[in-house]
């Protein structure tokens, strides 16, 4: 059970990156598409509190968070609904990560859907492509690399999340203790061989995939000036 | 374009490699049998030593799994209002624990003194700095002095309330440097960041620094009570540990960790 099982902040790390990655990957594609394509009222008003998570202080993102998550907000009916709590459970780790990484997928992708030719998209019409077709099809390939770009970046994002993760999930080892909060926890109590260790793997991984984002970035740029 | 799925793809697996390493914070519980229960148990930082010890030995008696989360008293109070999923609260003060009773989050039968603290004076062994009274802190030579947040960690309240009985609070408030809990205050001497600071009697005997007893009638008593959370989905073996903690196999090591007991308390 997933919920009862006993992590190790490494494989509770990448199983709450994977899902706030994924997750923010098809919200924030769905939003950079809404705000590259769509104009309606209050549009500012909403592109504006999606890029909030990049300047506010985790605390106050993490107090929000508690807030609506909590037993003053949505807790108690998300728990009756789902068998699960949003607080303090690696869930509530998922949708803190999920609003800070936001962002950074919605800046990854809407240029290039911005960039997008209508004409082609209006050629694959013509040919008599449905919509979604259109999407699939055409859409889709076009802005394929910025979505990998954007989906590693918020799956960096996630895995480096720490501020809001600790007041919507605390630090509690097995449950929530994720690598960035488990290297809190091991210089506080000045255990630094385990934190030299935890930072050290932190510090790689992210390394490498942020080295391999920055890779698929320059493919796009030297891709759409050719 | 195809090109980056290849590392992607070696990346991943040795990510997935990487998480069968055995990298664990929390110590390794009992072998898993069907009575096997594991709780979930919120203490004070002051209590970091003396409980890792003591989950130990109930673990190893009950088969049961102690998984133990130390923070200041005030934090983990608050995180229990919000419904952090703790089955046992041991605060380092007992107001704190009587408040959650009285909001229906503790349940009040279970409340029990389990320990009185003391606070001391520590000083990094290499700083050069001596003092084994608070008097001696007002020396140039201290910049920064650290303490717990006196708004949340009962520690740091009696830290203040000592440095203001001595009348020293006004002059020493710009060289306070605040922890989070009286473990992470400890941890700023222990590096040596900080030369000196004050902190629990129970946390204080590590290699780096030495220490001094403060006066107790100098701050209020800091009188640590426990209680089994209400929610808690294991209230019994909840309230196992919390006897277990306060009977014969539990009290030796609070006393060995500098705690005075509930009977010796006059």
């Amino acid at each position: 059970m997933l919920f009862n099982r006993d992590w190790t902040p490494l494989e509770l790390s990448l199983w709450v990156s994977a899902w706030a990655g994924v997750l923010a990957l098809v919200t924030g594609t769905g939003l950079a598409w809404i705000f590259a394509r769509l104009n309606f009222r209050g549009k500012w008003l909403l592109e504006g509190t999606t890029m909030l998570p990049l300047v506010l202080p985790p605390t106050v993102l993490g107090y929000y968070l508690l807030v609506a998550l909590g037993r003053r907000g949505i807790g108690p009916a998300f728990e009756q609904a789902f068998g699960f709590p949003l607080v303090f459970s690696w869930p509530g780790a998922v949708v803190a990560a999920i609003v800070a990484a936001l962002p950074l997928v919605i800046q990854a992708v809407k240029p290039s859907i911005l960039d997008l030719s209508r004409e082609t998209e209006d050629a694959a019409r013509v040919d008599g492509c449905s919509e979604w077709q259109v999407f699939r099809f055409v859409t889709l390939p076009l802005i394929r690399a910025s979505l990998l770009s954007g989906g590693i970046l918020a799956f960096l994002r996630a895995m480096g999340e720490f501020g809001a993760t600790l007041m919507v999930a605390g630090n509690i080892p097995g449950r929530t203790q994720t690598l960035s909060m488990a290297v809190y926890d091991a210089v506080q109590a000045n255990n630094l061989d385990l934190a030299n260790q935890l930072v050290l793997l932190l510090s790689v991984i992210t390394f490498a995939l942020l080295f391999i984002a920055l890779r698929i970035g320059d493919q796009v740029r030297r891709g759409s000036e050719a | 374009m195809h090109k980056p799925i290849v590392p992607l793809a070696i990346f991943a697996c040795a990510l997935v490699a990487c998480a069968a390493l055995p990298l664990r914070a929390a110590p390794q519980g009992a072998p898993a049998t069907s009575a096997t229960v594991a709780i979930t148990v919120a203490g004070a930082a002051d209590l970091q030593f003396a409980f890792t010890e003591i989950a130990e030995l109930f673990e190893e008696q009950t088969g049961h799994q102690v998984t133990l989360v130390f923070g200041s008293t005030g934090q983990l109070a608050q995180q229990i209002e919000n419904g952090a999923p703790y089955d046992l609260f041991a605060a380092a003060n007992i107001k704190f624990v009587d408040d959650l009773a009285q909001k229906g989050l503790i349940v009040p039968e279970s409340v029990a003194l389990y320990a009185r603290g003391r606070i001391v004076l520590v000083v990094n062994k290499q700083s050069g700095v001596k003092a084994t009274r608070l008097q001696e802190l007002t020396a140039a030579e201290i910049t920064h002095i650290a303490i717990a947040n006196p708004d949340h960690a009962p520690y740091g309240l009696a830290a203040r309330q000592a440095l203001e009985s001595t009348g020293l609070w006004e002059t020493l408030k710009p060289r306070l440097v605040l922890g989070e809990n009286v473990r992470q205050t400890l941890q700023f001497v222990q590096t040596g960041d900080v030369p000196v600071g004050i902190v629990a009697l129970s946390v204080a005997d590590v290699p780096e620094v030495t220490y001094a007893l403060i006066d107790d009638a100098l701050h209020q008593p800091l009188d640590q009570a426990l209680g089994v959370v209400s929610a808690s989905k294991n209230p019994a073996i909840a309230m196992d540990f919390a006897r277990f903690i306060n009977g014969e196999r539990g009290r030796p090591i609070m006393r060995k960790y500098g705690f005075l007991l509930p009977d010796e308390i006059r």
